[in-house]
């Protein structure tokens, strides 16, 4: 029987900035299938840079591969269709004029026929709660709901590996509860980008700490976020018990 | 925030509104055509050719109030161009309407015909754009052959200029927050010219979210949509009216009236 490869496989990888500022130093990561992961760490410590990695959108010196396949010029268009990347501003995610444009756009762009399309856009819709609303455009939405059509927009690719950065920014705690129950009853791989520890505690099972660059801790999200020590030393406060 | 500049009424129901978007744009482009072709001594055909657009508002309950703080807001323009005209040519000419005649300069004639041609061209304009989505309108567009660059352009250009006034915003209400004296006017616009600056920067960074947002969901250069669009005969009644309208007052009103 051969093995599933692994969601995601990070190698010895290290980017700087055009700059010249380190960015990402000698990462190796590895990440299963259906696992939940919480990336951790203070404003500046690679997490985004890292979900863009993930992603194919920064070259850097190391492998990286999402889901058995190295990121190349090749491979670029199977990876994004296998993983989806919700990007930190909903409104840079959401670009098309009215909603159902936007959900649409991705499995367009997969060569999916009109009618699976308009499908898979109702069912995206609906999962986040925006069934009736997909005639709209998107600066008539509220935070919460541009935060939930930019999932939707992720959603409606199918992809096996989601990446969130942020996602709970500028939300408040009803959207998030909103947010987090979604996110929650998800069955795909989650790799979440955040600096609040309640939200990443509520969602990961594992959690890697990342500061200046480099990974500091890498394991269970409990166990990690409920260090007091660790967490204070890079500028993080703990989580609540779940 | 919500906003609502341009496409406040769009979003009604109406007749007008459940329209072919590509019908209504055909129609305003030839009758703006036709109107921008009336010679400058035809005040009073215009005023025919506004009953058209005013009387589409009203169908379709657009408030004409909301309609006139449009052209006001746009007026500037126009206003420098048509002021212009009394200065430079002193004419005079003699002009009568019904029993009355009354001696003013060909310039001054030129500046009412150019303000008339403008407001009725820009209410036809208000009528389509305030009785049509713009997604439809761009779906139109597509189907009429624009380019697919410029159909991209502007569908751009219609989902962030929102974003870059909410942003405009909250620039102006960060300095409105520790502006508390006069700078006077060379500090003001130093002040400005970094605010349209920092503006500039972030519509970059904004410009490159979006490159990556488009290139995750696979975007390979070619534009997919799924605008569906389809005539009805209302469509071909609408266009009936509208020809009979545009070409009645051409043919057998402006010849009366000159």
């Amino acid at each position: 029987m051969t093995k599933m490869p692994e969601a995601i496989v990070i190698e010895s990888f290290t980017y700087r900035y055009p700059d010249g500022t380190p960015a990402l130093s000698d990462i190796t990561l590895s990440i299963e299938h259906g696992q939940k992961v919480a990336l951790i760490g203070p404003n500046g410590a690679g997490k985004s840079t890292l979900l863009l990695v993930m992603a194919g959108f920064v070259k850097g010196s190391g492998r990286v591969l999402v889901d058995g396949l190295e990121i190349n010029s090749r491979n670029l268009k199977k990876i994004r269709t296998c993983l989806g990347s919700c990007l930190e501003n909903p409104d840079d995610q959401l670009f098309m004029p009215t909603l159902f444009d936007d959900v649409a756009f991705g499995p367009l762009n997969m060569g999916l026929p009109a009618e699976q399309v308009r499908a898979r856009v109702a069912d995206a819709l609906q999962t986040v709660g925006l069934g009736q609303m997909s005639d709209k455009a998107p600066h008539h939405l509220s935070a919460g709901q541009k935060r939930a059509a930019a999932v939707a927009t992720i959603l409606a690719m199918s992809p096996k590996i989601i990446t969130l950065d942020e996602p709970d920014g500028s939300l408040d705690p009803r959207n998030r509860d909103n947010l987090m129950r979604l996110l929650g009853s998800l069955p795909q791989t989650l790799v979440i980008a955040t600096c609040n520890m309640n939200f990443a505690a509520a969602l990961a099972d594992r959690a890697v700490l990342l500061d200046k660059g480099r990974i500091i801790a890498d394991g269970a999200a409990e166990e990690i976020m409920s260090d007091a020590k660790l967490m204070a030393a890079h500028g993080l406060e703990i989580a609540a018990k779940k | 925030m919500h906003h609502a500049y341009i496409d406040k009424f769009a979003y009604q129901d109406s007749a007008i509104h459940r329209l072919d978007s590509r019908v209504k744009f055909l129609v305003v482009l030839v009758f703006t055509a036709v109107v921008i072709s009336l010679p400058r001594t035809s005040l009073s055909i215009l005023v025919c050719y506004a009953i058209g657009p005013f009387a589409v508002l009203v169908w379709a309950g657009i408030p004409v109030r909301f309609a006139f703080k449009q052209i006001l807001l746009v007026s500037p323009f126009v206003l420098v161009l048509a002021l212009s005209c009394p200065l430079y040519d002193r004419t005079p000419v003699a002009v009568s309407f019904g029993p009355f005649l009354w001696r003013i300069t060909t310039g001054w004639m030129r500046c009412f015909t150019i303000l008339a041609k403008f407001v009725v061209t820009m209410l036809a304009l208000i009528a389509l754009v305030s009785t049509t989505r713009f997604n439809n309108l761009l779906a139109g567009l597509q189907r009429l052959g624009l380019p697919r660059l410029l159909i991209v352009q502007l569908g751009f250009l219609y989902r962030y200029i929102f974003v870059l006034i909410d942003r405009a915003h909250h620039i102006v209400r960060a300095r409105a927050g520790r502006k508390l004296r006069n700078l006077g006017f060379k500090t003001e616009l130093r002040t400005a010219a970094s605010m349209l600056g920092s503006l500039f920067i972030r519509s970059i960074d904004t410009a490159e979210h979006i490159s990556i947002a488009m290139q995750a969901r696979g975007f390979d250069g070619s534009w997919r949509t799924l605008w569906a669009l389809h005539t009805h005969q209302s469509d071909w009644l609408f266009v009936l009216g509208a020809a009979c309208y545009i070409s009645g007052l051409y043919i057998f009103i402006k010849p009366i009236l000159q």
